[in-house]
């Protein structure tokens, strides 16, 4: 079991249910995989330095895990698939 | 001679200009408290010039090693959008 840090960009205009949700289904995968989330912490709607899919701003979302390597690249697979996600990026939470 | 960064001077053999780096500090060896963290974009954007590009080593006085760790938490940065890739000044 390693510590990772999994930060996520979602769309802006999202409301409030869907936020919820999207961070259910990602607290979801976490756990399924034999995981734990240590720590969410919302960051809230910011600007972004450049365009992403047309969108000027973004929602940041950053996740503390403690989960298996080997259950990173299917983590990586799922959060790829998930549409309001617009960006994600999990690295090594020294 | 471009007095500003105070770097080029005129070499001995006159029109050959030699480049001596200012002898600067390495703010991360100095201060061991301040960690590398691509998600401190305050610390980042004082390594990063105005159009986005990553400062040199000449420039800044950090030592390789922590130009190293900086150069990828910058990366890092551009990748989720904290920094911009090229600063572009329309938007």
């Amino acid at each position: 079991m390693r510590n990772y840090e999994l930060l996520v960009v979602i769309q802006p205009d999202l409301e409030e249910t869907a936020l919820a949700e999207v961070t259910t289904k990602i607290n979801g995968w976490v756990t399924e995989s034999g995981g734990t989330v240590e720590k969410t912490d919302n960051w809230g709607k910011r600007r972004l330095a450049y365009q992403i899919q047309k969108q000027r701003d973004g929602v940041y979302i950053l996740f503390l895990l403690n989960i298996l390597p080997s259950a990173t690249n299917e983590l990586d697979r799922n959060l790829r698939f998930l549409e309001p996600v617009m960006r994600h990026m999990l690295t090594l939470a020294e | 001679m471009t007095n500003e960064s105070g770097q080029f001077r005129r070499g001995p053999a006159g029109g050959r200009r030699t480049f001596s780096p200012r002898p600067k500090i390495c703010q991360f060896c100095t201060e061991k408290d301040t960690k590398i963290n691509y998600k401190d974009i305050e610390l980042l954007r004082r390594y990063v010039m105005e159009d986005g590009k990553i400062r040199p080593r000449r420039q800044t006085g950090t030592c390789a090693k922590h130009q190293r760790e900086l150069a990828s938490a910058i990366k890092r940065a551009r990748v989720i959008a904290l920094l911009p890739f090229v600063a572009s000044f329309d938007d």
